[in-house]
């Protein structure tokens, strides 16, 4: 910052410099913020209104130009019965991860919470972290690889230790398949939810426990008044993140099974993916997309309302 | 459990109870099985791709002649090489794009007022909580439109769409930490606004640069649903996408999926293994209001 622009030697090049400078200093905000802003506007607002515009027009014929019947698609979707299998699917998919992330992410963050060396958890904390760096469709073949029927490692453990006595094909049968694919969920999401969490009971403060601990309350009552109070907002917030994520997740249901069998785990994403890049009915696809997100923007709404609730309740 | 009476043995009993379930040994119990659950598919990953894609029908927990064949299939037989290549351009551009955009952004939001403010700020998060899945068709028309389909470019672009709004929101809860008083002080001593920002704040706030950048980079090496979307031939695929190449009509390599899914694993291993520390910053940071 010491050689503001007077050590410049005023040459040609020197003055286009200085000019430039003060426009974007008379003009910071626009000069910092636009070009973040133009580009989200090309890249989301572009999109959006495309999908919008597609969402209400016929588009399966091929060589014929699309024809505009707003509310074709929209009827054809609420009609069809596999469009509320998905849906259905996508629910039970979703709320199953939520349920396995936050519960784990709870438990893990209560057990890291206690490990005094900071060295152990740290590490304990890395190797927690792990799974939540792998690509979401490396997780989905290796889940798959893991429970396949005959070459399945889980079989093989379960054969061995006596549990089954003949190989179970797991992704074959529609309700272990939807026990698989939210499993496999719930072990990419659960090293965020931990995280969130610990940071979350780590922000409470000491004093807290020393006057639970005065009025000589037991530790699950000082747990129940003390503990989760404060945890709210954070496990609210990781509660969201997790159930938004699960609610569209494409890459593992679609890596692990592809939707099958028979459509057991075919949740929206996957079946917004199959009309719109497989079978071209772009349409159709994205008045389904517009479900989606209309379904996952009302719900968002609803619990940010709730958090910021929640959390004036704690500051007062 | 409040407010109902019990005797004092009760108390005890409960006491003595929770005294052992936060007990080390049940803690360390607990993260045990948590570190199992988490890493045992990852070993067996590993364990796999060191057997060949043969030796893997006759199932053995370790390789018998362990072998680093299956990668060299993975790797030169397929090409998965290039999809390694392609995966370390598109990421390491990607995060580049991001935080040069989202850097100054978050700088603004923190630092000034102007029309609408908190608008645009609701509005760069409302595209952050927009289920991506809902732009996968547009996105695929458009690209069509522009010839940007199976081009590196137009993953890149995905993945600006992806990420810029949550690392303005990160970069943004970063600079508020920062006080005010240091850009005055910079803006005293004769800096500009850009200089203060660039040579006084931007320093201080590396960290959390470090962060958004570290999220931004592993985040874009995960992407699947664009990528997946955007490119079908080796020239613009990525590693998650690649993976796929093994998946054959009537067979699957598994040992080399396995090979293919270490290749993919390892970088984002190593980085969370050397950067846990902002990584969890980042986290946790971008929610903190």
């Amino acid at each position: 910052m010491s050689e503001a622009y007077r050590d410049v030697p005023e040459s040609g090049l020197g003055r286009v410099k200085r000019l430039v400078s003060d426009v974007a200093n008379d003009h910071i905000r626009l000069f910092l913020l636009g070009p973040a802003l133009l580009s989200l506007f090309l890249i989301f607002i572009y999109p959006v209104t495309f999908l919008v515009w597609t969402s209400m027009q016929r588009t399966l014929a091929f060589g014929v130009a699309a024809e505009f019947a707003p509310t074709a698609n929209y009827e054809a979707m609420l009609s069809d019965p596999t469009f509320w299998n998905a849906a259905e699917k996508t629910l039970t998919y979703s709320f199953g991860s939520f349920a396995v992330t936050m519960l784990a992410g709870l438990v893990i963050a209560l057990a890291l919470n206690r490990v005094a060396r900071k060295r152990l958890r740290d590490t304990y904390t890395t190797l927690i972290l792990l799974s939540w760096a792998v690509p979401l469709s490396i997780v989905g073949v290796t889940w798959r690889w893991m429970f396949n029927g005959q070459l399945g490692v889980v079989n093989k453990l379960l054969l061995d230790l006596g549990i089954l006595s003949s190989g179970y094909s797991w992704l074959a049968n529609p309700l272990s398949a939807m026990v698989v694919v939210v499993a496999a969920d719930a072990w990419s999401r659960i090293p965020f939810a931990t995280i969130i969490i610990l940071a979350g009971l780590q922000s409470i403060p000491q004093e807290m426990y020393d006057a639970a601990k005065v009025d000589g309350a037991t530790t699950f009552q000082t747990f129940r008044h003390v503990t989760l109070p404060y945890l709210r907002p954070s496990f609210f917030v990781a509660g969201l993140i997790t159930w938004m994520f699960a609610f569209r997740a494409f890459a593992i249901p679609f890596s692990t099974t592809g939707g099958g069998p028979a459509g057991a785990t075919e949740v929206l994403s996957i079946y917004i993916h199959r009309f719109g890049i497989e079978l071209f009915d772009f349409g159709f696809a994205s008045a389904v997309s517009m479900f989606l997100v209309g379904v996952t923007l009302i719900v968002a709404g609803i619990y940010v309302n709730v958090i910021l609730e929640q959390i004036s309740e704690i500051e007062e | 459990m409040a407010g109902r009476e019990f005797g004092i043995e009760k108390y005890r009993r409960r006491q003595r109870f929770w005294k052992a379930v936060e007990s080390p040994y049940v803690v360390h119990f607990v993260l045990f099985l948590a570190v199992f659950f988490i890493t045992a598919p990852l070993v067996w990953e590993l364990l796999t791709s060191l057997k060949t894609n043969d030796a893997v029908y006759n199932l053995t927990y370790l390789p018998r002649n362990p072998t680093l064949e299956s990668y060299y299939v993975a790797l030169f037989d397929r090409g998965f090489w290039r999809a390694v290549v392609n995966s370390a351009i598109i990421s390491s551009a990607s995060t580049v794009a991001v935080m040069l955009l989202g850097t100054p952004a978050g700088y603004v939001f923190s630092r000034y007022r102007f029309p609408f403010d908190n608008l645009v700020f609701t509005f760069i998060l409302f595209t952050r909580l927009f289920p991506p899945i809902g732009l996968v068709v547009p996105y695929y028309r458009i690209m069509q439109q522009f010839g940007l389909l199976n081009t590196r470019l137009g993953i890149v672009i995905a993945n600006v769409y992806l990420w810029l709004p949550l690392v303005i929101y990160i970069m943004r809860n970063f600079f508020i930490t920062i006080p005010r008083e240091l850009d005055e002080a910079a803006r005293v001593d004769g800096c500009t606004k850009i200089q203060a920002f660039r040579h006084v704040v931007f320093p201080v706030v590396l960290p959390g640069f470090a962060a958004g950048t570290i999220l931004t980079f592993l985040y874009s090496w995960r992407e699947f649903l664009f990528a997946f979307t955007v490119s079908t031939d080796l020239s613009s695929m990525t590693i998650p996408v690649a993976t796929f190449l093994f998946v054959g009509d009537t067979s699957i390599l598994w040992a080399s999926m396995a090979a293919a899914a270490v290749v993919a694993t390892i970088p984002s291993a190593l980085v969370v293994f050397f950067f846990q520390r902002y990584i969890v910053v980042g986290l946790t940071g971008g929610l903190k209001r």
